[in-house]
């Protein structure tokens, strides 16, 4: 058993999300908890985040005294019951996720200002889930109605400012770019194959078969190269995934996955590449078969 | 004729290909130069920000940014000490909350209430007077407010608002204060969004019900013949309890812990965009090789060395890229636009940050990852045409 | 007696397939002196083109030696053999192999350039060369606007643009009607009677004839004078 004052001024429910204080002993996340559960004590329990375990090099059964005062007023002393993983959110990927969790009693205990008589009584937020989530709107309006000064805020509808979906923006972005660039260097590509083929299309042309006809052949070889290439980077984007993933999981210490390839990804990818190289063959190819049959063939 | 002017002509006899692979490198060596510029653009917006502010440390109680509740106590008491240090220009104390504007007719509107001391840079009045203190009682609280929120209310100067302040850490509802807005000012740090209003710390206190002697943060300017380490190590000293960060110390930990995401995204796709043009180009100019080796071979066959069709092909590629690549600078700034948009909007981004910020190294080291790529890609190219069996392929071209 | 401009002794070239080694050369002998004329001539696949090939150092040989003005050049080096094609050797080719994005003035010039010869020189030269195969006037023409014949008299003023010791034309004619040939074969009696060795592979017997010294090949060897 060790006990140490750890001077932190644990960031108790103050940096977004927070500490999700919980009125009971289990997790409030689907996060693991790990640890010696109903150790007798006079000494009330506390989670520990793996990074603040890691970092303070606690153990489980440790018993810590947190203090919302940087110079340690008021500490109290909590024994370590269990560690969690925090639950990994996107808009603090970067942030060294040092939590505690207590109980609310505990914590109100902590951090109450004994001036203040609705200390108590307070808390930052209280987290709701509706029976229907279709009523989101209704229920919405019917507290602030109600309860003046409250800021009632969906977990589920993302508003256009919300980090994830900014970085989405910018991610969709930078793609729209690159499928630019790969057109035109497809388009130089099938320009370049067109002309390689100029005689070869100029002879069936002059042995009397329909630019419809020579055109159909492109379309074919267009789509079998393009379907070829979607799938090719299908795969290749599958292997990349994971190592991707790994990377920044590992450089973040966190579990949030940040590349997934899912089948609607998949399918848009393979949606957009294989009419981009069917258009760009038929087109480089109609630029060649429009010209005189016997300019295709002279050299 | 050189290697540069034959080159010249090659890329001209199929005017097609050559102008969509001059657009696509240009394409793909925008976003090069974009990634570049995001690697450390952010960076340096936020230096210039911080030093545009003026000062040069900040102090605060913990090492976690400002209102996440712990607070500096004893406020005033601490500013008048670190002002007594002889590194130490100015100290300015400052409290930050929420409050809102209570409406008669509309859901209250939240905005940032900052206390502080006018005339130092902490905000720049554009329209109407800074705020004052009040020399008697029955004197009206003075407060300055932002265009957003000036916009947002209709707000000028002269008119009278009602502010009801959150507080931190006091969980009752405190009694409402007027303020008058004597101006509009603008605040550094605010995103294109925010409501932010300013007022002396006194009726920073009244709103929240009272004398606090606290600071979310001191803001520190040093003399002008110390540097800021200096200052940060003499305040440290004074108070080792407290957190002091000079703007470098800032700038260094905002770059470990906001804007590593950045950079290595940035790292990230400036690798696969330099990767994807090498790729490119060396395909494109291989099937050309591909389609010219009777060509080349008869080069060869009327003495034309290995060396000088590697170098014919070099060029190709040289110019390829560097067309390309010129072009790519006035994309990439357009692009850079749009995309320092798209992530502006992020909430709590201040609207005179930027995450895509020009500079001249970012240009040098565009142009040489460019040509190195250029270069590279012309290599197996180079590699097909110089080992050319000569008599084969003239023999191949006659019977095919 | 003058040192012979290429002396090739006991040649031979075997190439390696998939279905077995092809000997297309077997020990081939053969002398050319300066202003001398040769035809060879042979049914396809003889090992005409292999010939010329080797003579003209576009290719090695699997054994035997090759001298060129009294130099062993079998052995030399790639860039000391480019350096030889370049300067003392001209090749005139069936598909013409002029580069399509240059002028008929440009595709004479570059050979010159490549030498090393200045800009002063290489203008006089190309202007005489273009108006000794006749195509002053169609000098900034590029080769898709010339027929089949002016191309190859093109590639003849290209081949004499560095003045080789030996002019090496595979079947010069092979893409020309008759009439063009005629005027090819005029050409290269010109080029011949202005004291330049030429080595002709050809199927036509309008150039073969004009030859002074015609020799047959079958199945990679000369063939003997008088016979076939």
């Amino acid at each position: 058993m060790r006990g140490a004052i750890v001077g932190l001024t644990l960031i108790i429910g103050l940096i977004g999300s927070g500490i999700l204080a919980t009125s009971g002993p289990q997790p409030a996340s689907p996060a693991d908890a790990v640890g010696a559960a109903g150790v007798p004590s006079s000494v009330p329990d506390v989670l520990v985040s793996r990074q603040l375990l890691e970092s303070q090099d606690l153990r489980i059964g440790d018993v810590v005294d947190l203090s919302p005062d940087p110079t340690a007023i008021g500490a109290r002393s909590f024994q370590i019951v269990g560690v969690y993983e925090p639950v990994p959110d996107p808009t603090r990927f970067s942030a060294q996720r040092l939590e505690a969790r207590l109980h609310l009693p505990d914590m109100l205990d902590l951090i109450a200002d004994p001036d203040d008589p609705q200390a108590t009584e307070a808390v930052d937020a209280i987290n709701v889930a509706l029976r229907n989530p279709a009523e989101e709107t209704t229920f919405s309006r019917a507290i602030v109605r109600r309860v003046p000064g409250v800021s009632v805020r969906s977990t589920t509808r993302t508003d256009r400012g919300n980090p994830f979906i900014v970085l989405e923006q910018f991610h969709l972005a930078i793609a729209i770019v690159t499928i630019l660039a790969s057109t035109a260097f497809l388009l130089a590509l099938m320009v370049m194959q067109s002309d390689e083929r100029r005689e070869m299309a100029g002879t069936l042309r002059l042995i009397g078969l329909k630019k419809s006809r020579v055109l159909t052949q492109v379309l074919i070889e267009g789509l079998i190269i393009a379907t070829s290439g979607a799938a090719f980077g299908i795969v290749l984007a599958l292997v990349s995934e994971e190592g991707f993933n790994r990377f920044f999981q590992w450089r973040y210490d966190t579990a949030l996955v940040f590349v997934r390839i899912s089948p609607t990804v998949a399918w848009q990818c393979v949606a957009m590449s294989v009419p981009l190289g069917i258009v760009a063959s038929v087109v480089a190819s109609w630029t060649l078969l429009r010209r005189e049959v016997l300019a295709l063939i002279r050299r | 004729m050189s290697s540069f002017v034959f080159a010249w002509y090659s890329l001209c006899r199929q005017p097609a290909r050559a102008v969509l692979a001059i657009a696509g490198v240009a394409v793909i060596g925008a976003l090069l130069f974009d990634m570049l510029l995001l690697s450390q653009g952010m960076l340096i917006s936020f230096r210039g920000l911080l030093g545009e502010v003026g000062f040069d440390a900040r102090v605060m109680a913990t090492s976690s940014m400002p209102m996440t509740g712990a607070r500096v106590g004893d406020a005033a008491a601490t500013a008048a000490a670190i002002e007594a240090l002889e590194e130490i220009e100015v100290v300015i104390p400052m409290r930050i909350d929420q409050a809102e504007v209570v409406l008669s007719e509309r859901r209250p509107m939240d905005f940032t209430l900052v206390g502080s001391i006018s005339g130092h840079g902490a905000w720049t009045v554009i329209d109407g007077a800074d705020i004052n203190q009040r020399k008697a009682d029955g004197d009206a609280s003075t407060i300055v407010v932002n265009r957003n929120l000036a916009s947002a209310l209709n707000l000028s100067p002269g008119q009278t608002v009602t502010v009801r302040s959150e507080c931190l850490g006091r969980r009752s509802i405190l009694p409402t204060v007027e303020f008058e807005v004597v101006g509009i000012a603008t605040f550094p740090f605010d995103s294109e969004s925010q409501l932010t209003a300013a007022a002396t710390i006194a009726d920073f206190d009244r709103a929240c019900g009272g004398e606090q002697d606290q600071a979310d943060l001191f803001l520190v300017a040093s003399r002008s013949r110390v540097t800021a380490e200096a200052a940060v190590e003499a305040i440290q000293q004074l108070r080792p309890d407290l957190y002091v960060f000079s703007n470098d110390q800032l700038v260094d930990r905002f770059e470990r812990v906001g804007f590593s995401y950045f950079r290595q995204i940035s790292t990230v796709l400036a690798t696969v965009t330099l990767t994807f043009a090498f790729l490119l180009i060396s395909v494109l100019l291989s099937v050309s090789v591909n389609q010219r080796f009777a060509e080349i071979a008869a080069l060869r066959a009327i003495g034309f060395g290995r060396r000088r069709v590697a170098a014919d092909l070099v060029w190709e590629s040289g110019l390829m890229v560097s067309i390309g690549g010129v072009l790519a600078l006035p994309l990439g700034l357009a692009l850079a636009i749009w995309l320092d948009r798209i992530l502006k909007s992020m909430p709590g981004i201040p609207a005179d940050l930027h995450f895509f910020v020009v500079q001249p190294q970012a240009v040098l080291l565009h142009i040489a990852l460019l040509a190195t790529a250029g270069a590279l890609a012309a290599g197996y190219p180079v590699y097909l045409a110089s080992r050319l069996p000569i008599a084969s392929t003239l023999r191949n071209e006659v019977v095919g | 007696m003058s040192t012979p401009v290429v002396e090739a002794s006991g040649l031979t070239k075997t190439f390696p397939m998939p279905a077995g080694p092809v000997t297309a050369l077997r020990q081939v002998s053969l002398r050319v002196d300066p202003g001398e004329y040769v035809a060879v001539s042979g049914p396809s696949g003889c090992g005409k083109s292999t010939l010329l090939h080797l003579l003209g150092s576009v290719d090695t040989p699997t054994s035997g030696t090759l001298r060129f003005e009294g130099e062993e050049i079998s052995a030399l080096t790639d860039a000391r053999r480019s350096q030889i094609r370049l300067t003392r050797i001209g090749f005139v080719f069936q598909r013409f192999y002029l580069l399509p994005m240059l002028t008929a003035w440009e595709n004479v010039e570059l050979p010159q350039g490549e030498a090393g010869i200045g800009k002063a020189e290489r203008r006089e030269r190309t202007a005489e060369l273009l108006d000794y195969v006749g195509l002053a006037h169609r000098a900034q023409h590029r080769p898709s606007q010339l027929s089949g014949g002016e191309m190859q008299r093109v590639a003849v003023a290209r081949a004499l643009a560095n003045r080789p010791r030996l002019l090496l034309a595979d079947e010069p004619t092979g893409e020309l009607d008759e009439k063009t040939g005629e005027q090819i074969a005029e050409l290269l009696d010109r080029v011949h009677a202005d004291g330049n060795a030429i080595v002709v592979v050809t199927h036509d017997a309008t150039i073969a004839r004009r030859a002074g010294c015609q020799l047959r090949m079958h199945d990679g060897i000369i063939m003997p004078e008088g016979s076939g």
